[in-house]
């Protein structure tokens, strides 16, 4: 099945001169580069590969179906976690995380994952894997997180609204159970027109959340005490109560 | 009693004086000490037969529009862009600075004019070497050599992250957070430098350019053409910086300065071995290893109600200089945050 595929074609033909003055206060201009088919075991996607002006990041956007010029594309952001996504770490819920959303994209007629490759939300992998030493020795890391980099960087968001806008997308249904990441996308200029529950269903290794939530009262648990919040975004698993 | 403060910046380099200079732009009453004579850490400026000299940064660079404003108020005669003339294609001790966008500038008074102008109006005590910690039960207190305390209900330390981490470790029944705080610190270590001053007759033969990296000395990083920043010298300046690893090694040996100088010799011709005048210094701590860069500076909450703040170019992304600039203000930022809320 092919989507949207001349489309994307000549937003990477239009971007070979773009230049532009940014986005946010740190002032992001990018440009859609390369674009092929990637299917993947959860569907068909097309992979857009993007430059950017502020970090030598090679983020992509992953697209399914017909997106370019379209009104409420579900649209999810993750933020690369090599541990998490690629190794199968039990310190994070990244890679649940990354599967549920493309599950959920893929579902549909349409949607859009934004892979944005700062490892760790902040400056690397090392400091990540600092930062799971401090935990080990015991130490309180809320503060160490912060220097170690574990935080929202407003570049983020300042980097996937513009490369919503280079896609074209007139308005997204963001798949979050993050408010903050609507406010941020908002302030980017993306018109968010609705929000999709992330919701993770449950298995032997997210068990412990659901153990956590009835420990503990209210559904939005906030795990940044104990681990790294590094997608940003509260765990919801099936069977807490949905945001 | 001890002295009270509301700050004590234990450390007056660029980044516990942008940190003391935004508090007291804020109102905040804060004061910073520092065991030299003089301000501005590594940025600084040492006369030698009168000339002045630029012993440790031999330039200023940066992107942030903020930083380089600062850079631009300096009262002092700029020399803008330089280094024009870089010779060499070893790595420089920042790489950074040489990429487009970023902004570059030294002072023909020496880049020293920079921190000093960071500390108008700010009361810095020098020559006050701080000899440990309280952090246990009350307010933190610095207690001096002579045995004299100041007490201060937020401490900052913006030293090297080894000579915070001596200090952190001198604090008896240091409380949780400080335990986070040392972890950190002792995450990577900054990279010594030998460094040395040396003048030549204005005559010499000296080089064309202004900086060079030699590509091929594992002993010299850096040598800066220093005279070429002053109007006028009556020297030609030379200043000699030598690899990480290199100074490491001979520390602690005597003769380093002539083994630098036989190096600088062969690389740049005989005239270079045999300097009218030499200033040796030992930057113990020259620079931060990349490797342990973080994101921000350190402020954690102390169980006897005060507050301990860590900055300095180690504690922002990019390194240097301006790293420390950004880092001392980020950390004013928080502080004036917590005390708002």
């Amino acid at each position: 099945m092919r989507q949207d595929g001349d489309a994307l074609d000549e937003l990477v033909a239009r971007d070979r001169d773009h230049e532009c003055e940014g986005y946010g206060s740190s002032q992001v201009c990018v440009r859609a580069v390369a674009v092929a088919d990637l299917p993947t075991r959860f569907g068909a996607f097309r992979l857009v590969g993007f430059w950017n002006n502020r970090d030598s990041k090679e983020h992509v956007a992953m697209v399914h179906g017909a997106v370019v010029g379209e009104e409420d594309v579900p649209v999810r952001l993750h933020s690369e976690c090599l541990t998490g996504d690629v190794m199968g770490s039990l310190r994070c819920d990244c890679r649940d995380q990354l599967t549920e959303a493309l599950r959920t994209i893929a579902r549909g007629p349409r949607g859009v994952l934004l892979y944005l490759r700062q490892e760790g939300r902040g400056i690397g992998l090392l400091n990540k894997i600092r930062a799971y030493a401090l935990q080990e020795q015991g130490l309180d890391t809320v503060e160490a997180n912060r220097a170690l980099g574990f935080r929202d960087d407003e570049r983020d968001y300042a980097v996937a609204a513009h490369m919503l806008k280079t896609l074209g997308i007139r308005s997204v249904r963001l798949i979050t159970n993050n408010p903050d990441k609507i406010r941020q996308l908002t302030q980017h200029g993306v018109v968010v027109a609705g929000r999709i529950p992330h919701v993770i269903p449950p298995n032997e290794f997210n068990r412990f959340y659901l153990e956590t939530k009835a420990r503990r009262s209210g559904h939005m648990i906030d795990l940044t005490e104990k681990r790294l919040a590094e997608q940003s975004d509260p765990v919801v698993v099936e069977g807490m109560e949905t945001p | 009693m001890p002295l009270g403060e509301s700050v004590l910046v234990v450390g007056a380099g660029v980044a516990g004086l942008a940190c003391a200079r935004a508090l007291s732009a804020a109102g905040a009453s804060v004061s910073v000490i520092d065991r030299a004579r003089g301000v501005g850490g590594r940025c600084a400026t040492r006369r030698v037969e009168g000339q002045p000299v630029d012993l440790g940064v031999a330039f200023l660079h940066g992107r942030d529009p903020d930083f380089l404003a600062a850079l631009e108020s300096v009262p002092a005669t700029p020399l803008p862009g330089w280094p024009q003339e870089v010779h060499g294609t070893g790595r420089p001790c920042q790489p950074e600075a040489f990429r487009p966008g970023e902004g570059r500038r030294a002072y023909v008074e020496g880049v020293n004019a920079f921190p000093r102008w960071l500390a108008r109006g700010i009361g810095v005590r020098l020559g006050a070497r701080v000899e440990r910690l309280e952090l246990s039960d009350r307010l933190p207190r610095a207690v001096l050599e002579g045995g004299e305390a100041i007490e201060a209900e937020t401490l900052v330390l913006a030293l090297a992250p080894e000579q915070s981490g001596r200090l952190l470790a001198s604090a008896p029944a240091a409380p949780s957070p400080v335990a986070t705080a040392r972890a950190l610190l002792g995450m990577a270590a900054s990279e010594p430098s030998l460094s040395l001053a040396a003048l030549y007759p204005s005559s010499a033969d000296g080089p064309r350019w202004q900086v060079c990296y030699p590509s091929e000395s594992t002993v010299l990083q850096l040598a800066s053409h220093d005279s070429t920043k002053r109007r006028a010298p009556r020297f030609l300046a030379m200043v000699f910086q030598a690899h990480p690893r290199w100074s490491r090694a001979h520390a602690d040996r005597p003769e380093w300065p002539d083994l630098l100088l036989a190096e600088a010799a062969r690389l740049l011709g005989a005239w270079a071995a045999a300097p009218l005048h030499r200033h040796p210094h030992r930057w113990r701590f020259a620079r931060t290893d990349r490797s342990g860069e973080m994101a921000s500076p350190l402020l954690v909450r102390l169980p006897g109600g005060g507050r301990l703040g860590l900055c300095g170019d180690r504690f922002a992304p990019g390194g240097g200089v301006e790293a420390a600039w950004l880092s001392g203000r980020a950390l004013a930022g928080r502080i004036l945050a917590e005390e708002g809320a």
